[in-house]
């Protein structure tokens, strides 16, 4: 299918002026920052909106900055220069190593953190690695702006808790200062890859001891969800092997994962264990 | 037969560059879908949405504005409905009151001024549609053919026999029986499938696209269209990959477009988006294939005994030639002295599928190849060593009867590869599920050996007698030059390029001089299909043998004209004579085409006479030569998930003279890199819709970049000397036997065997955990 309906996209120069194009019921366009998603959503069919509003390149979304106990990501931030931005590494691994998987070259050179948390795709593999910091997220609109915590983000199959009327800014995303991150994604391939089962940790041990404990999967449910309780397992434990066996069974007794044209349930819930082990191994 | 006296070897044997890379690398070589043509209308199939019925009634909303839009239907077919393929079965577009058979079967083309309007016009064709119980996939089919034989409905059946079956397994001191499967695979080919059909004034049409097999329109659609052959004239555009894909199906859409355009009085384009292609178009069969071995103690075969069943799809089309070639693979590498081989081809209700590089051989090798190191398990034996114990080399007899040649580096090709991988020290130190110590993965390394029957099957090439020309002419500056005439179609494999390469040594001219248009069946004489790993073989063999004619006549017109009677070799871009000075031959060719006006070398492919092949009791010559290939993987498995990791393939292969190294070697790589992805990756399902369940390239999942192993690709030469320069079949090969390597090598490092491919994670996960995971199919 070929998009042949005319698109007219706004390109406001201000996030206040992209602000004030969204409020309108009417008017309002679909908010369109790299199209990595979108493009292909309207080039396969999906109906494509009269207007679109371009938040890519506005200034009030591309910034980085470092605070002392937490980072602010621009939602227009994109993963290639997430991938690059040596600073932010050591504080948010997870995040970082979880962008480099995101397609390929092209994809994370266009593809932005806020497009891939919005579209709310339960395959998004930043979702997780954001899940795990406990961080929020910030959203404005013409009538102010808000904080949503990343865990009540992501409320339903595609759906999230914001408003046609509001962007997302940024994300704040609490640094992982002494704990551990990992971030392991099991895709169809090696590149250009849509995940099958992913996961993201941060876990903090302290005296052999776990003090803090956040575990997110994704692609085994309509949302990227926290292993919660596996968590409260570990936490206070020491890591021995029985702990860990114990924690992947859990996992795999806690997922419910479905079948579908990328793997079976089976290997999800199976997989959803192993990637538990594989965080708890390699702290 | 004489052979001709070879001239001195220049270009032969070296990485010349494609001589069509510039245009592809620039960008500027042009597609069909960059010629714009005016007033063209563009064709959009209307498809059955169910995979079985009667079809009652075909209605065109009366709502819907017509005007500027052409419709048609079976009943605008001028002739017979029927595509001739190989059985005369399949109707054109489905008749009205008749059955439906798969989903997608085209009922109607409506063509309108954009593929858009088109498209929303198609939509409101109503179909009645009286919906029936379908048989979709080959499962099922095997089901029926397992549980009530009588009940299986083959489209096709065809035997070999050799020996005595009941005396090989009362010989036998142990017997192995396994089946094996793999599914659909979809050529993905990079451009579309895509043509144009121009209607001329006398009623007859000329077709042009992306066209794989160009004559093929030509010879398949006399019947419905009521057009003779000279009437369809087909010229092929730049093709951008075609694997197969290109060789039956642009019939089908020749004869889809062709209906409007001869309503309407208007060139039809049709060119489908990637989804409808994935969905619509034929792929490689799904087969099941059943192996029954008898061997002694010693490993000596004594018998065995295979069922090879195909997955035809809803018609015949070319399934049967597919199957054959199937079952002339599924004992050819091994000596066995009793060998019964049964072949059917399945009817399901599906679209049916058709060629795919391989074309049957690979569902075969697949088999074979694992049931063969299966074999060497239950006798203790290391697979390698076993292989070269019982592997087919020179003075054997195929099942078929033939006896080897000389020409088959069967055995070299087994040894080198074993060498470079250095497989038996690294067969010790494969996991077989278990760690050992300083893994962190398992590592597995497997072997497999087949060879590949070069040119058509049996008597295919005597019957078909390949024509070509190579023709002195005028170029593009001005200047002479030559002209290579044959149907073979540039598609990637660089074909252009090694013509070129055998026109220029055949002559002894610059190959700058060469040319190598595109097909045109008003003027290129029928060189055969692009097809079967023929075209190295025997079509560079009438463009040898033809640049040869035209040499000889080059020679005598000079010696008559500049030399006084002498005798005059062309040599080196020059007419030679002893003890005068030598002409240029571009001064001699000028001159030759100003009396002559050109001057044509012209050769006809014929096999050695005593080529014996029986096509009812298939006994005989199966083919005129034999590639042959040892594939070696190394792999890698994490236990933490069962990901698979390829890490370095080992291919050694005997395709007889290599004209060109490189891109020979290219060959090879992509060949595996697409072995690769049917080993691993490539799954397509069927929904109960009868839809594919993966129809776009986000579902369909092939190799990247980064999923490509390091390889190691060798060439060891056993040309065939009765058609120089002696290449064999290439194309093929590199498809044939990874996957079973893969296979091999899975069983290596996890101590599974997989019988069902693609060879997933899941699939790993669950011949694991058989009592987590349900089988994988
Ligand atoms: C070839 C290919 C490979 C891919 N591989 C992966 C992969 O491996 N992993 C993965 O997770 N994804 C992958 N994607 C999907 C996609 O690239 C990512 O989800 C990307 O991060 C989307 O970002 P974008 O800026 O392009 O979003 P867009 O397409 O511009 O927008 C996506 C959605 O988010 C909304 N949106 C965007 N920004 C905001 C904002 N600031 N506030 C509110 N709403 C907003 C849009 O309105 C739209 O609904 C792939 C896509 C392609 C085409």
């Amino acid at each position: 299918m070929k998009i042949t309906e005319t698109i007219d996209i706004r390109f406001p120069k201000t996030l206040a002026e992209a602000l004030r194009l969204q409020a309108g019921e009417k008017t309002r366009g679909q908010l369109l920052a790299g199209g990595t998603d979108l493009m292909v959503q309207w080039a396969s069919g999906a109906p494509t909106p009269e207007r679109a509003t371009s938040i890519w390149n506005l200034p009030e979304l591309d910034a980085i900055e470092i605070f002392d106990d937490f980072i602010e990501v621009g939602a227009g931030v994109t993963h290639a220069f997430l991938r690059d931005a040596a600073p932010i590494h050591r504080h948010l691994p997870a995040l970082v190593a979880a962008a480099a998987t995101i397609g390929a070259a092209q994809i994370q050179a266009r593809g932005t953190l806020g497009g891939n948390a919005a579209n709310a795709s339960p395959a998004g593999d930043t979702a997780p690695a954001l899940l795990v910091s406990g961080g929020s997220v910030l959203l404005a609109s013409r009538s102010g702006t808000r904080t949503v915590p990343l865990d009540r983000f992501w409320t339903a199959y595609r759906r999230i808790d914001a408003q046609p009327d509001e962007i997302i800014v940024a994300f704040r995303l609490p640094r992982k200062g002494s704990a551990r991150e990992r971030f392991r994604k099991i895709g169809t391939r090696r590149a250009q890859a849509i995940s099958k089962v992913m996961a993201a940790s941060r876990i903090r041990i302290v005296k052999g001891r776990v003090t803090s404990a956040a575990i997110a999967l994704g692609s085994i449910a309509p949302t990227p969800v926290r292993l919660s309780a596996v968590e409260s397992l570990l936490v206070g434990q020491k890591l021995t092997p029985a702990l860990i066996d114990e924690a992947e069974q859990l996992a795999q007794a806690t997922v419910q994962p479905i079948d579908d044209i990328r793997s079976s349930a089976d290997y999800r819930r199976w997989a959803s264990g192993r990637l538990v082990r594989d965080a708890l191994e390699n702290l | 037969m004489t052979k001709p006296q070879s001239p001195p070897r220049r270009l032969i044997g070296q990485g010349m560059m494609r001589v069509d890379g510039d245009g592809k690398v620039r960008g500027t070589t042009r597609y069909l879908n960059d010629l714009a043509y005016r007033g063209l209308l563009h064709g959009a199939v209307v498809r059955s949405p169910v995979p079985r019925g009667l079809l009652k009634g075909i209605t065109p909303d009366p709502d819907y504005d017509w005007s500027g839009i052409t419709f048609v239907t079976a009943a605008d077919i001028p002739g017979i409905n029927v595509v001739h393929m190989h059985d005369r079965t399949m109707p054109l577009l489905a008749e009205l009151g008749g059955e439906i058979r798969y989903r997608g079967e085209p009922v109607g083309v409506v063509a309108a001024r954009t593929p858009e309007r088109a498209a929303a016009a198609a939509a409101h064709i109503r179909l009645d549609i009286e919906v029936l119980p379908p048989l979709l996939t080959l499962q099922e089919a095997v089901a029926v053919f397992k549980a009530r034989p009588g009940a299986f409905d083959s489209m096709k059946d065809q035997s070999i026999v050799k020996g005595d079956l009941a005396r090989g397994f009362a010989e036998a001191d142990d017997v192995l029986e396994a089946e094996y499967w793999a599914g659909h695979q979809e050529q993905l080919y990079l451009e579309n499938q895509g043509l144009i059909v121009f209607p001329q004034k006398d009623g007859s049409i000329l077709v042009e696209g992306s066209i794989q097999c160009p004559y093929f329109p030509v010879h398949e659609l006399n019947d419905p269209l009521q057009l003779p052959p000279e009437k369809i004239r087909v010229r092929q555009t730049p093709i951008g990959g075609a694997f197969g894909g290109k060789e039956d199906y642009p019939t089908m859409l020749t004869g889809y477009a062709a209906l409007p355009a001869l309503k309407s009085g208007r060139p039809v384009k049709i060119t489908y988006e990637r989804n409808e292609d994935i969905l619509f178009t034929p792929k490689r069969h799904p087969v099941w294939v059943r192996y029954k071995t008898g061997f002694k103690k010693d490993g000596t075969l004594t018998a065995i005994e295979c069922d090879f069943l195909l997955d035809g799809g809803a018609y015949l089309t070319l399934s049967d030639v597919v199957m054959f070639r199937g079952i002339l693979h599924c004992a050819l590498a091994y000596r066995c002295d009793n060998v019964t081989i049964r072949g059917r081809v399945a009817r399901t209700n599906s679209m049916p599928c058709g060629a795919f590089r391989g074309f049957g051989a690979p569902q075969a090798i697949w088999g074979l190849e694992s049931h063969l190191d299966a074999i060497a398990a239950r006798l203790g034996k290391p697979p390698h060593l076993y292989r070269l114990q019982v592997h087919a080399r020179p003075g054997d007899v195929t099942p078929t009867g033939q006896v080897l040649s000389g020409e088959n580096g069967s055995t070299a090709c087994l040894k080198l590869a074993l060498q470079r991988a250095d497989f038996a020290r690294k067969l010790k130190r494969c996991s077989r599920g278990r760690l050992r110590r300083g893994q962190a993965k398992w590592y597995g390394i497997g072997l497999a050996f087949f060879g590949h029957g070069a040119a058509f099957t049996g008597d295919g090439e005597a019957k078909f007698k390949a024509k070509g020309r190579v023709e002195l002419t005028r170029l593009a500056d001005g200047r002479p030059g030559i002209d290579i005439r044959v149907s073979s179609t540039e598609m990637g494999q660089g074909v252009h390029t090694v013509f070129t390469q055998i026109a220029a040594d055949a002559l002894s001219l610059d190959p700058g001089r060469i040319r190598f248009p595109l097909a045109d069946t008003g003027l290129t004489p029928n060189s055969g299909p692009t097809v079967a790993s023929r075209t190295t073989m025997v079509v560079g063999n009438v463009v040898h043998r033809a640049a040869l004619d035209l040499k000889r006549q080059i020679e005598s017109f000079a010696s008559r004209r500049h030399f006084k009677g002498a005798a005059v070799e062309l040599r080196r871009s020059q007419l030679v004579a002893p003890g005068r000075p030598p002409l240029p031959f571009a001064r001699v060719a000028r001159d030759m085409l100003a009396e002559l006006g050109g001057a044509s070398g012209f050769f006809q492919f014929e096999l050695p006479p005593e080529t014996k092949w029986d096509q009812q009791a298939f006994v005989g010559d199966s083919y005129p030569g034999y590639s042959w290939s040892a594939n070696i993987a190394e792999i890698e498995i994490d236990p933490l998930t069962c990901e698979i990791d390829v890490k370095r393939v080992t291919a050694v292969l005997d395709i007889g003279r290599v004209i060109n190294p490189v891109t020979a070697s290219g060959q090879v790589e992509g060949g595996l890199t697409q072995a690769l992805g049917y080993a691993l990756l490539e799954k397509i399902g069927t929904g109960r819709n009868g839809l594919y369940d993966a129809a776009r390239l986000q579902t369909y999942i092939i190799p990247t970049a980064r999923d490509i192993p390091e390889f190691d690709v060798q060439f060891v030469e056993y040309p065939y000397t009765f058609a120089p320069p002696g290449a064999k079949g290439l194309g093929e090969l590199p498809m044939d036997g990874l996957a079973p390597a893969i296979a091999n090598a899975v069983e290596a490092a996890t101590g599974r065997r997989i019988r069902t491919l693609p060879i997933t994670p899941e699939a790993i996960f669950a011949a694991l955990h058989p009592a987590q995971g349900a089988p994988a199919s």
